[in-house]
């Protein structure tokens, strides 16, 4: 059967029933632009659960010597040699266009000691020029200042340790923790500044001071225990992940993915998604079984004509094909003017982002990271692609059934059929 | 189209359906001959079989026992996909009801099996319009069918039927919806057809005016043949 043949029948035969055709094409581009703005933000939450859970901790990718995310024992450190390693790779400029900020960090787990209280804390030694542009906390300060050049014995403290401490800004107190060599050493350290993130862990336990203090006090010369990686978009990882991996191979060190590093984030986004997947599903089904409905009374309606066809000379499969092309081209269309208009609409209503404040007041967090009540929608190549073989999914499950049907009309009987 | 090729050939032809356990016999043992360029009428009262026979002739339906040839081949076991390749090519239909497709016009119906054979545009447009002026349909060429008469419907459909120039035309009844005006016309028409072109028509009618102009009658009674009879005919 020529194709323009098939495309002149289909069109007309929508256009036949122009107000079912129309109805049903209504229920696609309706379904497709909820589709479509669902997945965009839903990414845009992802993208910022992830950004925010990699900030606060270490980052999109980190680099780390083995078995340091599993035990956080100091002496599983990267030694000078797989620090710069590290660092000359960081130069790669396949690298520098992607990445946000790369951060030296030496993490511990230590006990902080004020003569009110002692208290486990997780001890971050930073480099104070790059950790404004990696976790933000310059940016949270609630009193007193961030660190700066020049800084040794200061330490940037949380809020809510701070007062279970006891701590004020000038306040003493002293850090202790196992050293390379095993031995516990402690530091002497005073309050430079306060912080106020809004993640309990963080603010309940979570201290920055100079990485050169931390490298001295814990004996460590120029060694670190991770250089974390913050990414400017999430859909580097990829291949940020294929540059730095050959580190694993030529100096025996771990490069770790925040799915990896940041577990409870990663099932948080998995879950997120589980429950979008099933309210997607239900807006499929939906769609198919409007399309089935149209496209298969098509069918039964001209049930006669489809016989004078097949007496004309068009095989079972053409008639089929015909019936399977209308429902592909009913989908087709207003799938595409659906999913034209969702990004439109999400783009030109929300690009700034979908104020949820009356809803949560305030921001709150999960999973290790701050959940932020404005969502600013994002779309990726990938929701694109997924939103278009939706449609294809769609036009081909819903038209299936009505072209098996046209393919099983009985040309003698359809002669009977009251039309 | 040769006077003395056969256009369809049944032998001990059987179509029987199952209703309820009880066995009917739509068609009983037809031996049928069918040269090209005659026109013949299947006549007999309704339930007859004529129709019946009529689709098996057509093959749009399948025998319970006997044979069918089309044009001197065998079609009787041939698969359902050679025998739509088949009717494309070899058979022309008409039908009581006319049955357009209503999304065309009239010249697109009248082109239909041109289109489905995969003819040039420009070849099938211009067969289309000078059968549609043999036949008196000129100038209604871009016309929907619910805009014809149904004496112009039927003529569109006979012009469909005989368009790519079949081996045989079979029409079911083709005056039954009309009055005795169109029927009149049609049949002028097909007479036309048959006298000048040499297309064969075969009819299942019981119009005593269809049966009147045919030049072959053969009687269906009960699914045999029950008489078949030859008129002289008279040329214009």
């Amino acid at each position: 059967m020529p194709f323009g043949l098939l495309i002149k029948l289909a069109l007309r035969n929508l256009r036949r029933q122009m107000r079912r055709s129309i109805l049903t094409a209504a229920a696609m581009i309706i379904g497709l632009a909820l589709l479509v703005f669902s997945l965009a933000l839903a990414e845009g939450s992802h993208q910022d659960w992830i950004k925010g859970g990699s900030r606060m901790a270490s980052g999109h990718i980190t680099i780390q010597a083995p078995d340091f995310l599993r035990t956080k024992k100091i002496r599983h450190h990267l030694d000078v040699s797989q620090t710069e390693s590290v660092r000359r790779m960081l130069e790669d400029t396949t690298l520098t266009d992607i990445i946000e900020a790369a951060s030296p960090r030496l993490t511990i787990l230590g006990l902080a000691n004020s003569p009110a209280n002692a208290l486990p804390v997780l001890v971050l030694g930073v480099d104070h020029r790059i950790e404004p542009f990696f976790s933000q906390l310059n940016e949270k300060v609630v009193e007193g200042r961030y660190l700066e050049e020049g800084d040794r014995l200061q330490a940037f403290v949380g809020k809510t340790l701070a007062e279970r401490l006891r701590l004020d800004i000038g306040s003493r107190f002293v850090l202790t923790a196992q050293d390379a060599s095993g031995e516990m050493a402690g530091q002497l350290m005073r309050v430079v500044g306060i912080f106020s993130l809004g993640l309990p862990s963080a603010d309940q336990g979570m201290i920055h001071i100079p990485i050169t203090t931390a490298q001295s006090w814990l004996g460590l010369e120029e060694s670190v225990t991770s250089f974390d990686i913050l990414l400017e978009s999430t859909e580097a990882e990829e291949v940020a992940m294929a540059t730095l991996g050959a580190l694993e191979e030529t100096d025996g060190v771990d490069v770790i993915g925040w799915r990896e590093s940041l577990p409870e984030l990663n099932s948080a986004v998995a879950m997120d998604n589980f429950g979008n997947y099933i309210f997607h599903g239900i807006l499929f089904a939906i769609i198919t079984l409007a399309i089935v409905n149209t496209v298969l009374m098509s069918v039964l309606q001209r049930v006669r004509e489809f016989g004078v066809l097949r007496a004309l000379g068009l095989r079972r499969r053409e008639a089929g094909m015909m019936v399977f092309f209308e429902g592909m081209l009913l989908t087709v269309l207003s799938g595409g003017i659906g999913i034209t208009l969702g990004i439109g609409l999400t783009w030109g209503l929300f690009r700034n982002g979908l104020d949820f404040t009356a809803l949560m007041d305030t921001d709150f967090s999960a999973a290790g990271t701050i959940i932020s009540p404005i969502i600013v929608p994002q779309f990726t190549a990938g929701q694109i692609i997924a939103a278009v073989l939706s449609i294809v999914t769609i036009g081909a499950l819903s038209s299936i059934y009505p072209a098996y049907r046209a393919t099983k009309i009985d040309v003698a009987e359809s002669m009977k059929f009251e039309t | 189209m040769s006077d003395k090729t056969i256009a369809v050939k049944t032998e001990n032809l059987w179509k029987t359906y199952e209703h309820d356990g009880i066995e009917v016999h739509a068609v009983r043992d037809v031996s049928l001959t069918i040269n090209s360029g005659e026109f013949v009428a299947l006549a007999g009262p309704s339930g007859s079989g004529k129709t019946t026979l009529l689709n098996l002739i057509g093959t749009l339906t399948r025998s319970t026992q006997g044979k069918v040839w089309i044009a001197g081949r065998d079609v009787t076991n041939e698969p359902e996909g050679v025998l739509a390749r088949l009717r494309l090519q070899s058979i022309g239909f008409v039908f009581q009801a006319y049955n357009l497709l209503p999304i065309l016009t009239a010249a697109e119906n009248a082109e239909l099996s041109l289109l489905l054979q995969g003819m040039d545009p420009a070849e099938r447009r211009q067969r289309v319009l000078d059968l549609f002026g043999r036949i008196g349909l000129n100038g209604l060429e871009d016309r929907k069918p619910n805009k014809l008469s149904g004496g112009q419907q039927q003529r569109v459909a006979v012009a469909r039927a005989v368009v790519g120039e079949p081996a045989m035309v079979l029409a079911d009844e083709p005056t039954a919806n009309l009055d005795s005006h169109a029927s009149d016309e049609l049949l002028d028409v097909m007479e036309e057809l048959n006298r000048d072109l040499g297309v064969t028509f075969v009819f299942a009618t019981h119009d005593p005016r269809l049966m009147e102009r045919a030049h072959r009658i053969v009687h269906i009674v009960d699914g045999a043949v029950a008489s078949d009879e030859v008129k002289t005919v008279q040329n214009a």
